[in-house]
């Protein structure tokens, strides 16, 4: 085999014979079109596959709002515990999960929502009255109302879900907002 | 830059041969079409051509499908609605399907009355029939897989057209589908024909059907007075 003489391989295609590169013939020009017009049609179809491939890194978040009721069934001081259903739409999958939240209000105006899990280990913490301090039973974690750390192992304050008012109705979204 | 560039190709093309391959490939000789006849020897082209936009759609597509009876309508309309260039993805796929099969036949019309067909080419000719079957096969599954109304009734009519068949038509009806009535086994079923068997029988049989047209060179245009 005299695959491996090397006597076309320093140019690529027709084009470097042509002995003039000033003079363009109906070759080159032909080329030049095809390899033109080839390109366009490649860049066309190929930014619309990337387009499609990339665009979960570009798409706008859904944000799920969760209704929690009037807010004015919350007592300022006494921290409740409520429970919802969060329809969450998945793509071409809609489901539905049971949760809940710690919400705590001291005025009555802006309210606070807690994931109802300890920042330890996951324990559902639970309020007690007399301290007023949210405490884990499984590690004795303890928490002041406003999701600061008393004492105990917790690395981090209580997680939060953002909160907003509409219409008088407290809504939440139950996704934590980690607290450095 | 340039200077490494050129070296770099050299490098490939001592090693691999490239020059020669592009030499067979792009620069071979072939006979001459007058005026729009030299249209006609493109077919062949446009059906790759269309074939590799289905390959790169619908492994776009299947990034975002499921072949499942609760799910597929429902991700072929998010596909649709939600993903960005949905629409135009799953449109080029779909018309790109009709128009594979449009230009299969074409092409294979060029070559039946241009007799291309004649000695030495009957491998090639086999070959590419072989692909029009493969290509009919993929319109058949990928037909199914919206899982709409027409996806269903299409192949519930297509399955029960190969029942007719005499003495095994039942066997291969449920063959087909899967189950003795159409269900969710049909669709996982298409959905495995459709993206994972034709597809590796199709790129071979292209290598093939290439292979052999390079091989033999493409045939003249007949002539006046020419046997």
């Amino acid at each position: 085999m005299s695959g491996a003489d090397g006597a076309g391989c320093g140019c690529a295609g027709k084009g470097c014979a042509e002995k003039s590169p000033e003079e363009i013939g109906r070759r080159t020009f032909l080329t030049r079109a095809i390899v033109a017009l080839g390109a366009v049609i490649t860049a066309a179809l190929s930014a619309t596959g990337i387009g499609y491939f990339v665009s979960p890194a570009f798409q706008r978040r859904d944000e799920d709002w969760v209704d929690l009721g009037p807010a004015g069934t919350f007592k300022a001081g006494s921290p409740a515990l409520v429970e919802f259903t969060q329809r969450k739409r998945d793509a071409w999958v809609t489901s539905e999960r049971r949760s809940s939240a710690w919400v705590v209000t001291s005025d009555g105006k802006t309210f606070t929502a807690f994931d109802p899990r300890c920042t330890h280990l996951g324990c559902p913490y639970r309020w007690d009255a007399g301290t007023s301090r949210f405490v884990c039973p499984c590690h004795t974690a303890i928490f002041k109302p406003d999701g600061g750390i008393v004492s105990g192992p917790a690395p981090r304050p209580l997680d939060q879900y953002a909160t907003k008012l509409e219409g008088g109705r407290l809504m939440i979204m139950p996704k934590a907002e980690q607290k450095a | 830059m340039r200077e490494r560039a050129t070296q770099a190709y050299a490098w490939v093309c001592e090693r691999t041969g490239l020059d020669k391959i592009w030499t067979a490939l792009m620069e071979r000789k072939i006979p001459e079409a007058k005026g729009w006849t030299g249209l006609l020897f493109t077919l062949g082209s446009a059906t790759m051509m269309i074939f590799t936009v289905q390959a790169v759609t619908g492994f776009l597509l299947a990034t975002n499908y499921v072949p499942s009876p609760d799910h597929a309508y429902d991700s072929v309309r998010y596909i649709d609605s939600q993903v960005l260039f949905g629409r135009v993805v799953r449109g080029l796929h779909h018309w790109g399907a009709t128009f594979m099969v449009v230009f299969a036949v074409l092409h294979m019309l060029r070559v039946y009355f241009m007799g291309s067909y004649k000695y030495p080419r009957e491998a090639t000719w086999m070959a590419g029939v072989g692909l029009l079957l493969l290509v009919l096969g993929f319109s058949f599954t990928g037909y199914l897989l919206p899982w709409d109304q027409k996806a269903y009734w299409a192949t519930v009519v297509g399955t029960t057209i190969a029942g007719q068949t005499p003495v095994v038509g039942s066997m291969i009806a449920d063959i087909l589908r899967g189950s003795d009535a159409m269900g969710a086994p049909t669709l996982t079923r298409f959905y495995a024909l459709h993206v994972l068997l034709l597809p590796a029988l199709t790129a071979g049989l292209i290598g093939v059907h290439l292979f052999l047209v390079i091989w033999h060179g493409i045939s003249a245009p007949p002539k006046r007075d020419a046997p």
